[in-house]
């Protein structure tokens, strides 16, 4: 059983990675890593800068030669058998480019093989129809992202492999690459996906592995790893003046770590049943505030936590409360 | 942004489909059928031709070079036929001996630059990961530096034609192997340099630094009988003098350097299996 599997992805493998090890000049980058990724899965590699994110899905590209360890992909070794392996895979490479002068229809008809599909769908899907025959060094960052999804994606491949995805997107094109993404896990598609921004991650992957320094720290779904790293709301809102005990009352909830009082702002910090709990002696007190706001910790807040030494996870009422970066209930999946 | 259209599902995804999935490398309905598509090399051809003649520029010093200095030096002798050059006509032999420049020009500075440049914006890395095959890419590139010297070594003799004449060719089937194996021969070396070194930059430095010396030694500076002993022992050797000496004796028709020529021919095929084996993308 490898980390980061599930029982019945073992049946169904389209990459397995095992005690995988890539050093550069004496400096390691990836130190025994070892996940799996399951047919129609979308799995997103998450970490900070220098876990070893790339160099990873380079090994699993066959672009770089592992030091040690077993890398599979579709059952092929990504090594030797790279150009059979990587008509099957779709690649978005993080710094890559085309010639200045290569036109988007020639890139089409450059990267097109038996397999392809239309590109005038995936053309048009991406935003790209009218630039057909826009030269590629005329192209905006956040077009040229998309042009190297558009040909990703260009020969139907088994596996996407997808290296900081929106990069240079602007939000609305973000959400429409999003969509795509979807309709790939829709179809069955398996798709591994390098990424620092985690509401990406959030939003599109089943699983996500968390790195550092080259190894696995943690492996789940975005709603597994929040639960064990970052299982904490902070419920805010206004109450003037003379509140009857209130701050009292809810630092004896079940699940509150600590309430406290800035001005008439009111802040109760705890597990996520404090919600019900804060809710439930708002309304026994006859009085809801208008502006009554919770906040979820997110799938950052656990990648936080788990990369300071999985100390800072579970906030108490004697240590300090990570900052959540979202503030919508139930954006945790 | 429209995200009503499906993207087609990947054909036969390892594990079960969704059910109600479309089935498996369908094609959407109302489509065109699937052209055959062509073959990676030509695919790659193709788009390096639309791109140089899109950028010529990048042909500049090979068209331009060896033009201009065959016009200086082949002017430098006089015409009348010379002891140090054969007893040819000293301009002409340098027209037949400018050929070759042309060849080393291509893969000593054009092809090494060229791909260094492709290798430092990633655009090697984009054809690797897409699948495309080692052989595919060499070859492609061998189509490309082939055309290059055909059309750059056409160019010199349309200007060396009404300045100093074509001599005739006294045996056309040696020369034609000559400039062939000499041909790819420096292409490949060009194709390894170029996917070898890790900038444009270090590869003109790497390129120029080996072409000028065999220019000068092996096909554009002085004749042989001229030069002193340890720069003849130098020059003896190296490639550039090989095809050069391959080209232009038999052309002239002072000598049939027949084991030049095979030397010409087994390096070229040493060198074109090598750039298959160990070019990087």
């Amino acid at each position: 059983m490898i980390i980061g599997m599930t029982d019945h992805e073992d049946d169904h493998e389209v990459v397995t990675v095992a005690d995988l090890r890539k050093s550069y000049g004496g400096r390691v980058v990836v130190d025994g890593l070892s996940f799996g990724v399951g047919a129609g899965e979308v799995v997103g590699l998450i970490g900070a800068n220098g876990a070893g994110k790339t160099t990873t899905v380079e090994c699993i590209q066959g672009l770089r030669r592992p030091d040690s360890g077993t890398v599979r992909v579709l059952g092929l070794d990504p090594t030797r058998d790279a150009e059979r392996l990587r008509a099957l895979m779709g690649s978005q490479l993080q710094d890559s480019a085309l010639p200045d002068r290569l036109r988007v229809g020639e890139a089409i008809e450059l990267f097109a093989t038996a397999r392809a599909q239309p590109a005038d769908e995936l053309l048009a899907q991406f935003g790209l129809a009218a630039r057909r025959r826009s030269a590629f060094g005329s192209l905006s960052g956040g077009e040229r992202q998309r042009l190297f999804l558009v040909l990703a994606l260009l020969n139907r491949p088994r596996l996407v492999i997808l290296d900081e995805l929106t990069q240079g997107l602007d939000p609305s094109a973000r959400r429409g690459v999003w969509a795509a993404i979807d309709q790939l896990r829709a179809a069955g598609t398996t798709v591994l996906l390098v990424t620092h921004e985690l509401d990406e991650a959030e939003a599109l992957c089943n699983r996500v592995i968390a790195m550092r320094a080259g190894r696995v720290l943690d492996a789940g779904t975005p709603a597994e790893l929040v639960a064990r790293h970052a299982p904490w709301v902070r419920i805010a809102f206004t109450r003037p003046g003379n509140d009857g005990g209130l701050l009292d009352a809810l630092r004896a909830l079940p699940g509150a770590f600590e309430a406290t009082r800035a001005g008439d702002q009111v802040e109760a910090v705890g597990e996520r049943r404090l919600i019900a709990h804060v809710g439930a002696e708002l309304v026994r007190r006859g009085s809801i505030p208008a502006d009554l706001r919770v906040e979820v910790a997110d799938l950052e807040s656990a990648l936080l936590a788990l990369l300071d030494d999985g100390h800072a996870g579970v906030p108490t009422p004697a240590t300090p409360v990570p900052t959540p970066t979202t503030s919508l209930i139930g954006a945790t999946r | 942004m429209t995200t009503t259209t499906l993207i087609s599902p990947a054909p036969g995804p390892v594990g079960a489909a969704p059910v109600g999935a479309a089935p498996v490398g369908a094609a959407p309905v109302g489509a065109a059928p699937p052209r055959r598509a062509r073959s990676a090399t030509a695919r790659l051809v193709r788009a390096e031709l639309r791109l140089m003649v899109r950028d010529p520029l990048t042909l500049t010093f090979v068209l331009a070079f060896p033009v201009i200095t065959m016009l200086i030096i082949g002017g430098s002798f006089g015409t009348r036929p010379d002891e140090s050059f054969s007893d040819t006509n000293p301009a002409r032999w340098y027209v037949a001996s400018y050929l070759t420049v042309v060849i080393a020009a291509t893969g000593l500075v054009m092809l090494p630059v060229h791909l260094a440049a492709y290798r430092e914006r990633g655009v090697l890395r984009r054809l690797a990961a897409a699948g495309f095959a080692r052989h595919s890419f060499v070859l492609a590139q061998l189509v490309i530096g082939l055309a290059s010297i055909v059309l750059a070594g056409a160019a010199l003799l349309v200007v060396a034609a009404p300045v100093y004449g074509v001599p005739s060719l006294h045996s056309g089937g040696r020369v034609a192997a000559a400039l062939v194996a000499g041909s790819v021969l420096f292409v490949s070396i060009g194709i390894l340099l170029g996917t070898v070194l890790p900038s444009a930059r270090s590869a003109q430095a790497v390129g120029l630094l080996l072409f000028f010396p065999s220019f000068l030694l092996g096909a554009g500076g002085p004749p042989p009988h001229v030069m002193g002993t340890v720069a003849r022992s130098i020059a003896k050797p190296l490639p550039l003098t090989l095809v050069t000496k391959s080209v232009r004796d038999p052309w002239l028709g002072i000598g049939t350097p027949t084991s030049q020529l095979l030397t010409v021919v087994g390096l070229a095929v040493l060198a074109l299996v090598f750039a298959i084996r160990r070019a990087r993308l």
